[in-house]
């Protein structure tokens, strides 16, 4: 097996007899998250983690643009600088063109900001973009003693570089992009990436998702498997690390997630069932009306108008009235992508400061949080509506959400995550990584590297797979058509009966098993004490039972204090919704009864001392057909068993 | 592989008045959800093992833990042997038992080096290089900057109150310097290992001819690992070791050769006597001083003559010299017997012995002629000087009668 060596796959002729110098046990493969407009890698460091890496140029979002001038080609951050001045050989926004026909592609209606698409001259409905490049001139002939009469010591000097017209289909585009992230973690590997996995959006077709796998394999990558966003995403939220705050993790491993991506070009968003780290997506939506340009927009407008407010040089932009206000506004574009990564890191106010914006201007401005939250109000508040019905639409109360999880850099915005928790209505402990404080400063929350994380982590979860025909089996279900599965629509747990006043809902302690909306079949073990009577016959008994989780709404009239009374005189009293999780049971699938015989006595000052318990391990099986067996069993040597049976469907 | 979840739950006892109800044989979970199917979002390792399980193990969660622990079983193998090797070269971590914490540093010289940096399943095969990280381990466990602090006073006793109850705390700490002084000097290391206790415990074991032969030990069994005992001091290495019955005549007598010749770096410099410190007197330092030199000599001497007398006491025992001898004489008759039929053979050996004889007893006639002529020349040089002296006297005697 090839996991945790450095040794090469093709070594078969001694695979044995080599012994292998470790360079490193580390995995070499590369994630890679494909956005529209920004991309990202990650590989796996030495501290055995997928983390996410720069390139040479030291950013961590690399822009997806490429860029011809002259005899350079520039690729990623520096080619979006190259938007102000070189925007006809400047391409962007490729991505979501790969695997579409030029008719299928809608023309731009507004004034064109990079390189237009335009029809291959040769290839048959197919999106192509042309540049001005300079042809370095062929390099003088080979100079031989026979043919020069008149030898000089100076080399011939090249001839200068012709003018020339390239056409680049977008697949080709894509293959020069992707070969050099993969060339940038290559670099910081130190050696030959075996493999990638790809994030694609969730709304790609089968032809974009082929055209990308085959824009990849030219540009000599293997592509292990390429995994929808959410897939990304739960690949890094699934895992311990996850959910880590102060070095406890925090998350349930049976969770209803919430994961919104809000991207340069629209907004995807999806409810996931999260259970003990196997996923699948209840409900999702996209839509391109909500998306981070938007905002962009809106900040470029608000620094334009405090421009013109200041030097008193007219600047129109979005859209722009002339090539001198789009030439600014580009600048602006660029200038803003600091102020908000700026807002995201720090409380206080950010700045925008652009050299000769017009006519020579140079200007220097500021936002503070409340007045960006103010200018983005008008997105936040789309998106919410759009989480709200989208929550609805599965028929999940919002209350039940049990996390959120936010990617792209707009989703690094804290006033998206507050507006967000309010406006949907999410219940007040909601896990989000700004709670657990693991956005800020790299944390494994920043949404702008989740993906590229997860599909690092799943590159190398490929490729540890070894080359048994089981193996290979596996490799290829990876890669091949996606797992349907039957799931549970109610949660099943157990009852240990009391008289509790707490306990009436159900009669007694409820011990949940296996919860509604998990993928069949199942096996879920939980170990806790049960409590026994101190003398007699020390008996464990518990029900099994299928229940029905609901919401109870609670109005509550808020106390009001007195000295505010007299200023509210006239307003009704406001009421106030408190939501509790309710159970009710439904079925009654069997009961376990056994004597305990491993029953201690709890000694110390704590409020159960004296009480007997005894640590009991149930472990639940739900299998494909819906047979349910129930196993209890008491820890330790000579502990007494029950088990319950339930027959399938 | 099922990850156990520990909730913190802790149910009431069932109340007296309790009757289970008995739950209707036809109750099932409700049926999978009606919108259909849910699609499993293909990534992390739970996704893998669901792909398992339906896969190859037909959904059945024990075939699948089975197949899970055979998988790390190997992995562990795999990489087993480089994971810890790679870290700590094999120091491993030793228990600490109450007596080795409870060392005095002032006894350093007969606490165990070994056993004192955890050790002592190396000894004297441990490298530099696992002395240095097995030193570094115990300091960073044993660091009185740690241990300040952490350790609580003992008593509550009202006259110890404000007093530093732990002056003692260093104690270990002290051992694992001195130890690790011991062990990373060569020369000290030497001295130590020479009279390393756990060696001279093992030594007293050493079966002896008698209870070799009234026990009947198995010969082999028995003084293989005394052999092996001993070759660590040994300035030759690799030793040969005491091999087994079918060994061949070369091996064995390499065997008694190499240990009748045994040269040992073994010394007994650990066990002098400390000069008396209070004394300044140079006479105490000398005559303790020659008192030690004369201990180690004699020790020394003592440790010669025992594995002289266990290589002894090896080779009267050993099967294989009996053996050996056993073959020489029946090669010696086999000789002489295909030897007998043919006489020319014995002949020449006959006229041999014959020459022989003849040759010396010509040697043994020129001895004697060369004696006798030596007589004669001595005879007549004897002879020559008493002509001399007549002569002279006779001269004399004339010349004085001349005179007179």
């Amino acid at each position: 097996m090839s996991k945790g060596t450095s040794t090469p796959q093709n070594g078969s002729a001694q695979p044995d007899v080599a012994p292998a110098v470790p360079l490193s046990n580390l995995p070499p493969v590369v994630g890679i998250n494909f956005g529209n407009s920004y991309a990202s890698i990650a590989v796996f460091t030495k501290e055995g983690l997928a983390e996410s890496i720069a390139n040479e140029d030291g950013e961590r979002q690399i822009a997806c643009a490429i860029s011809f001038h002259g005899e350079e080609v520039y690729i990623g951050n520096q080619a979006k600088q190259q938007l102000v001045k070189n925007s006809q050989n400047t391409i962007v926004g490729f991505r979501n063109l790969l695997g579409k026909k030029f008719s299928e592609i809608p023309q731009p209606t507004a004034p064109l900001t990079s390189a237009a698409v335009i029809q291959h001259p040769e290839q048959p409905d197919t999106a192509a973009y042309r540049v001005q490049v300079l042809q370095p001139a062929p390099s003088p002939l080979a100079t031989s003693a026979q043919n020069t009469p008149a030898p000089s010591h100076a080399p011939t000097p090249r001839s200068e570089p012709t003018p020339a017209e390239r056409v680049l289909t977008v697949s080709e585009v894509t293959s020069m992009f992707l070969r050099s992230l993969v060339q940038s973690a290559e670099d910081f590997m130190g050696r030959k990436a075996q493999g990638a996995v790809i994030s694609v959006p969730a709304i790609f077709s089968d032809e974009q998702r082929k055209a990308l796998r085959a824009a990849a394999e030219d540009a000599e990558i293997k592509v292990l498997q390429l995994i929808d966003e959410a897939g990304a995403a739960a690949a890094v939220t699934t895992t311990e690390l996850w959910g880590e705050s102060d070095g406890v993790n925090v998350l349930q491993p049976d969770r209803t997630q919430l994961l919104v991506d809000i991207g340069a070009s629209g907004a995807s968003i999806h409810v996931l069932s999260v259970r003990e780290g196997l996923t699948y997506v209840l409900a999702s939506a996209h839509t391109e009306s909500i998306s981070a340009t938007q905002i962009d927009d809106k900040l470029i407008k608000f620094f334009a108008a405090d421009f013109a407010k200041k030097t008193k040089v007219p600047l129109t932009v979005c859209p722009a009235a002339s090539p001198a206000d789009q030439r600014a506004e580009a600048k602006l574009r660029l200038a803003i992508e600091h102020t908000k990564r700026t807002i995201s890191a720090s409380p206080g106010a950010a700045t925008c400061s652009v050299e000769s914006l017009k006519d020579g201007m140079d200007y220097t401005g500021s936002i503070n949080r409340m007045r960006f939250d103010m200018l983005a109000s008008a997105v936040y508040g789309a998106l919410a509506s759009k989480v709200s019905e989208l929550i609805a639409s599965v028929a999940v109360d919002p209350h039940d959400v049990d996390e959120v999880v936010y990617i792209g850099g707009t989703g690094a915005l804290p006033g998206l995550d507050d507006r967000l928790c309010v406006e949907v209505g999410l219940r007040e402990e909601v896990e989000t990584p700004f709670k657990r404080g693991t956005v800020i400063g790299g944390g494994v929350g920043d949404p702008t590297t989740v993906l590229a994380r997860g599909c690092a982590a799943q590159a190398a979860l490929i490729h540890g797979l070894g080359d048994s025909p089981e193996e290979k089996e596996l490799k290829e279900a990876f890669t091949g058509k996606l797992t349907e599965v039957r799931a549970t629509t109610r949660t099943i747990g157990l009852v240990f009966p009391d008289q509790l006043p707490e306990h009436k809902e159900v009669g007694g302690t409820w011990v949940p098993l296996v919860q509604k909306e998990t993928a069949i079949p199942v096996r879920r073990i939980v170990e806790f004490d049960v409590g026994v009577a101190p003398s007699g016959e020390q008996l464990i008994a518990c029900e099994l039972w299928e229940v029905k989780e609901g919401i109870r709404v609670e109005k509550v009239v808020p106390p009001k204090s007195e000295d505010e009374e007299d200023e509210d005189d006239d307003e009704e009293p406001e009421e106030m919704e408190i939501k509790h999780r309710t159970l009710e049971k439904t079925t009654l699938l069997g009961t376990l009864s056994v004597p305990a015989k491993l029953a201690i006595q709890t000694k110390g000052k704590s409020k159960d001392a004296g009480k007997w318990f005894s640590h009991v391990r149930v472990q639940a099986i739900i299998g494909v057909d819906g047979a349910v067996e129930v196993e209890l069993k008491e820890v330790g040597e000579g502990g007494s068993v029950a088990k319950v049976q339930v027959p399938g469907f | 592989m099922a990850a156990v979840q520990v909730l913190s739950i802790a149910t009431e006892p069932i109340p007296a008045s309790y009757k289970a109800p008995s739950a209707p044989s036809t109750s099932r979970i409700s049926s999978p959800h009606p919108s259909g199917h849910r699609t499993l979002l293909p990534v992390g390792p739970a996704y893998l093992n669901h792909l398992r399980l339906s896969l190859h193990h037909s959904h059945s969660f024990s075939s699948l833990d089975k197949h899970l622990e055979a998988e790390r079983e190997r992995l562990a193998a795999l990489h087993g042997d480089d994971g810890a090797g790679e870290d700590d070269l094999g120091v491993g971590d030793e228990e600490e038992t109450p007596e080795l914490l409870a060392l005095d540093p002032k006894e350093w010289k007969k606490q165990d080096q070994y056993a004192v940096l955890g050790l002592s399943h190396l000894r004297y095969k441990a490298t530099a290089e696992q002395i240095k990280i097995a030193h570094r381990k115990k300091v960073l466990k044993h660091h009185p900057d740690k241990k300040a602090g952490t350790t609580p006073a003992v008593s509550n006793s009202l006259y110890l109150a404000g007093v530093n109850q732990n002056t003692n705390d260093d104690a270990f700490f002290k051992c694992i310097q001195k130890a690790h002084e011991v062990l990373t000097n060569p020369e000290k290391r030497r001295q130590f290992d020479s009279v390393d206790p756990v060696f001279l415990e093992l030594e007293e074991d050493i079966p002896t001819a008698q209870e070799i032969k009234s026990k009947n030990l198995d010969f082999f069994k028995a003084l293989a690992p005394v052999f092996e005992l001993y070759s660590r001091f040994s300035k030759v290495q690799p030793v040969p070791g005491l091999g087994h019955i079918d060994s061949t005549k070369e091996e064995v007598e390499g065997f008694y050769d190499f240990w009748y010749n045994f040269d040992s770096w073994r010394s007994f410099e650990w066990l002098d006597k400390e000069v008396n410190e209070g004394s300044d007197s140079r006479d105490d330092k000398r005559y303790t001083e020659k008192k030690n030199k004369s201990e180690r000599a004699r020790r020394k001497k003592e440790d010669i003559a025992k594995l002289r007398s266990l290589v002894d006491m090896a080779l009267s025992l050993d099967p294989r010299i009996k053996r050996i001898k056993q073959q020489e004489k029946e090669a010696r008759e086999a000789k002489k017997r295909a030897a007998a039929p043919g006489a020319p053979v014995k002949k020449t050996k006959q006229q041999e012995e014959e020459e022989k004889k003849k040759a010396e007893l010509e040697a043994k006639q020129k001895e004697e002629e060369e004696k006798a002529a030596r007589a004669e020349a001595k005879k007549q040089k004897a002879a020559a000087a008493n002509a001399a002296k007549k002569a002279r006297r006779q001269q004399r005697a004339a010349e004085e009668a001349a005179a007179a």
